[in-house]
């Protein structure tokens, strides 16, 4: 499990590992979180997640609580594990600030030309003279 | 009703996979695996599913903890031989082991090169490495495993032809017989060679996916 390389940016996957253990949490429940969280869209292997929790565990991010009745081991974030996740949600709300900026000043109209452009060139060949706007939009 | 099943797939882990789920989906349970010998009880036909792990880069004690962390899951584990030697008191130097996984005794890691994960069927996939980098990794493993089982084979088989085809070597029927040995030993390090590089490859790919370059 690896932060990226040149942004330091935590891949997805890392990113629900550590939210999930807010709360003290052993795998299964952790599998369980990831997969609630993001609606099924992560299914987490369980051998990803032994290899994600060793290293979050060796990096001082998660620590063993020690296991439950079941003999399971137990999760829980630490401080250094917080200060990351903190770090990693501002700079999603970076890239988000940044992406609705440009999205909003051009309201609709790319995903709009976009979709008209593409019907005209559907119906191209029944189409005498196109609209002009249409295809400069694309 | 029990079923016991003799197969030796050595370092075949996608058709020992196959052969696990289509016994599993003909309403056969794992409940046991000797060195050549399933052992199976009856169940509902598709209600389980498995997965062949390789485990062989590990130590002894991280594979048990491994071991530990997927029965925590709910899954059955078996260990599973790759290789059919009995044996005590054996030491054995794996090169592409991680730690003290480089090493690999009996009793210890030796002979439980692989795990046999089974769960009971659900619909969500039945996948044990998901993210690109573990995948990375994990194929990487697999390649280093059967380039240096490659390695040994071709060398072992080449040393044999070569001496087998001697002059200096008296025994004429025991000359040929040394060359198609040294031959079949050259023939399966090219067919491991081939594995090492569908894996490395595979670990390629995966390592581009998730950023950390070729």
């Amino acid at each position: 499990m690896r932060e990226h390389a040149r942004s330091g940016a935590l891949t997805e996957v890392t990113f629900f590992i550590l939210l999930s253990v807010y709360e003290p949490r052993h795998g299964y429940a952790i599998m369980q979180f990831v997969e609630r969280e993001t609606k099924g869209r992560l299914i987490l292997g369980a051998g990803s997640l032994y290899g994600a929790l060793n290293s979050l565990t060796q990096k001082g991010y998660i620590e063993l609580l020690g296991e439950d009745g079941e003999r399971r081991k137990q999760y829980r974030i630490t401080a250094a594990g917080r200060q990351v996740v903190k770090k990693e949600l501002a700079r999603l709300k970076e890239v988000a600030r940044t992406a609705e900026t440009i999205v909003g000043a051009h309201p609709a109209a790319a995903g709009e030309n976009i979709a008209k452009g593409t019907a005209w060139i559907g119906e191209r060949s029944t189409m005498a003279d196109p609209p002009r706007w249409e295809v400069e939009g694309i | 009703m029990i079923k016991k099943c003799y197969r030796y797939f050595g370092g075949l882990l996608k058709r020992q996979e196959q052969w696990l789920n289509r016994m599993a989906a003909a309403g056969w349970r794992l409940t046991e695996a000797g060195k050549l010998c399933y052992t199976f009880e009856s169940c509902a036909p598709g209600a389980y599913e498995y997965r062949v792990e390789f485990a062989g880069q590990m130590s002894y004690g991280k594979s048990k903890d491994y071991r530990a962390f997927l029965e925590g899951l709910g899954y059955e584990v078996f260990y599973k031989n790759v290789n059919l030697n009995w044996s005590v008191g054996k030491a054995v130097w794996r090169p592409w082991g991680q730690g003290a996984g480089q090493v690999s005794t009996s009793p210890g890691s030796f002979n439980k090169e692989l795990m046999l994960v089974g769960r009971q069927a659900e619909a969500s996939p039945f996948e044990l490495h998901t993210t690109p980098e573990d995948k990375a990794k994990y194929m990487g493993v697999l390649a280093r495993a059967y380039l240096y089982r490659a390695a040994a084979l071709l060398a072992l088989g080449i040393f044999l032809g070569v001496f087998g085809s001697s002059n200096r070597l008296p025994e004429a029927g025991l000359s040929v017989g040394r060359m198609i040995g040294g031959g079949l030993l050259a023939g399966l390090g090219l067919w491991m060679l081939w594995r090492a590089y569908r894996c490395g490859r595979e670990a390629r790919l995966y390592r581009e996916e998730a950023g950390l370059g070729g």
